[in-house]
């Protein structure tokens, strides 16, 4: 069967539009398939002129992208991290698992208690896409990092961050009333800058 | 039976200022003295779910910024004037977390600053988890301690949500405390302790003190004594735990000796 002209899906109710045979086509072809999904909603989170209509794509909300920059986020950081040092490899990756999905919890639980109304699993959503950016530069920190002074490795973190807050601001202050913004937004602030520092540090 | 439950809360109390939280969780209560009308999931699992709590996170960005400042100055007794003294837990969750994030900040800071030339620095992760839980278990013990010290003197005006809310908000004085205790001049750090002893204390016993001026004096010294002694013992454990690690030979300032530590001296281990 040939399927290679279709349009590919952009989220899994599409998908059943197509009628694809899942049972039947190869791995590589599934996979493909759901990264391409996580790309295109990674593309609409992160780069501001893609959303116009003002986050509705956000509601076929998906676990798998945030699972994915998790996981190396937590591995890139303890990949760089000295085993000799205090706090071993496996530390670093389960303060960093548990950082992350913790703090997308409690974030998301503090806006619905200011009174937003959003799917919860759709805020967890959109703050894991977010850290995509946090994902880019310790990837380069890892890297070059110990070749440039601590200056230098200051400005990706900046941008990358800025990024990450910029992007993920938006749709949370969406969610609040007017007079409670900030309150909604300052967490979101304090969970890039806590995983920023993390990664910049190791 | 809706209607005459709303009909009923505006005549009881028309003249008061409620808020919407507020309204939804009166009609809530009210509900729940007919027992017919309730399930048993609201009998019983009514702590779980969100609307329970929402009433506690009822605030204006303005009202949270006018109690960060009225936190800072330490005299003024007006901290339960404000927004007509409504216990919330929005500020002291977030000042409590972003005070758990300088403090692992500037910790690692004065490692970094105290390398020895050649030496690899050494991140600390572990101080975030046991700042978390110290942070925490300070949080919930103390107002605690207030409230039993004040059912004591039988004053009931003062609920524990107002004692957490007061001192979630008295912290905030430790934030920019923190952040330059990254210095390692030791004359500054002890500077900066004594600072923040004295803001956060006669903040929290200026207020107590104002709560509860009809109070005969034994027992209104009592309390404020009791939050002072209470305070200090936190700042010292505070400062020697997590500051403790500054290497007073390196900056030049003492002889060469071995480096003591006062905490486990105190608990009396080797």
């Amino acid at each position: 069967m040939d399927y290679s002209n279709q349009k590919h899906p952009q989220n899994y109710s599409q998908m059943e539009d197509l009628k694809t045979l899942d049972l039947e086509e190869s791995v590589s072809e599934t996979i493909m398939r759901d990264l391409r999904m996580i790309a295109y909603k990674l593309k609409y989170v992160l780069i501001p002129k893609e959303q116009e209509d003002n986050g509705k794509e956000l509601r076929n909300w998906d676990l798998w992208g945030p699972l994915i920059f998790c996981l190396t986020l937590a591995m890139t950081l303890s990949f760089k991290a000295d085993s000799t040092t205090s706090s071993s490899k496996s530390d670093v990756f389960a303060i960093i698992f548990v950082l992350i999905w913790v703090g997308a919890f409690v974030v998301t639980l503090n806006a619905q208690l200011l009174g937003g109304k959003v799917s919860f699993f759709q805020s967890v959503c959109l703050l894991g896409y977010c850290v995509f950016p946090i994902n880019i530069e310790a990837i380069i920190i890892a890297f070059v990092g110990s070749y440039l002074p601590f200056v230098v490795k200051l400005i990706p973190v900046i941008i990358c961050f800025a990024w990450s807050a910029y992007s993920s601001v938006g749709f949370m202050a969406s969610l609040v009333p007017p007079h409670k913004k900030k309150l909604a937004v300052y967490p979101v602030f304090l969970f890039y800058l806590f995983l920023s520092w993390f990664s910049l540090i190791v | 039976m809706l209607d005459n439950l709303n009909q009923d809360v505006s005549i009881l109390q028309p003249s008061l200022q409620m808020t919407d939280s507020q309204i939804q969780n009166r009609i809530r209560q009210m509900k729940m003295e007919d027992p017919d009308d309730q399930t048993c999931y609201q009998k019983f699992c009514n702590l779980f779910t969100i609307e329970y709590y929402r009433e506690y996170f009822d605030v204006t960005t303005e009202l949270v910024i006018a109690k960060v400042v009225n936190a800072f100055n330490p005299f003024s007794g007006t901290f339960f004037d404000i927004g007509g003294g409504i216990p919330e837990l929005y500020g002291p969750f977030w000042i409590l977390n972003t005070l758990i994030f300088t403090t692992a900040l500037s910790v690692n800071i004065i490692k970094y600053m105290q390398l020895q030339p050649g030496e690899h620095f050494e991140y600390q992760f572990q101080i975030v988890p046991i700042l978390t839980i110290f942070m925490y278990l300070k949080t919930l013990i103390v107002p605690m301690i207030y409230r039993v010290a004040l059912k004591c003197v039988s004053q009931d005006r003062l609920t524990l949500l107002h004692c957490l809310t007061i001192y979630g908000y008295s912290a905030v004085v430790m934030i920019p405390i923190s952040l330059l205790n990254s210095i390692p001049n030791p004359a500054i750090q002890w500077m900066l302790l004594v600072y923040v002893l004295f803001a956060q204390t006669s903040f929290l016993t200026s207020n107590f003190n104002q709560e509860l001026k009809y109070l005969p004096k034994e027992k209104k010294y009592m309390i404020v004594g009791l939050v002072a002694v209470v305070q200090i013992t936190i700042m010292i454990l505070y400062k020697f735990y997590f500051f403790s690690s500054i290497n007073y030979e390196q900056l030049g300032l003492v002889k060469k000796r071995t480096t003591t530590h006062l905490l486990p001296h105190i608990l009396g281990a080797n």
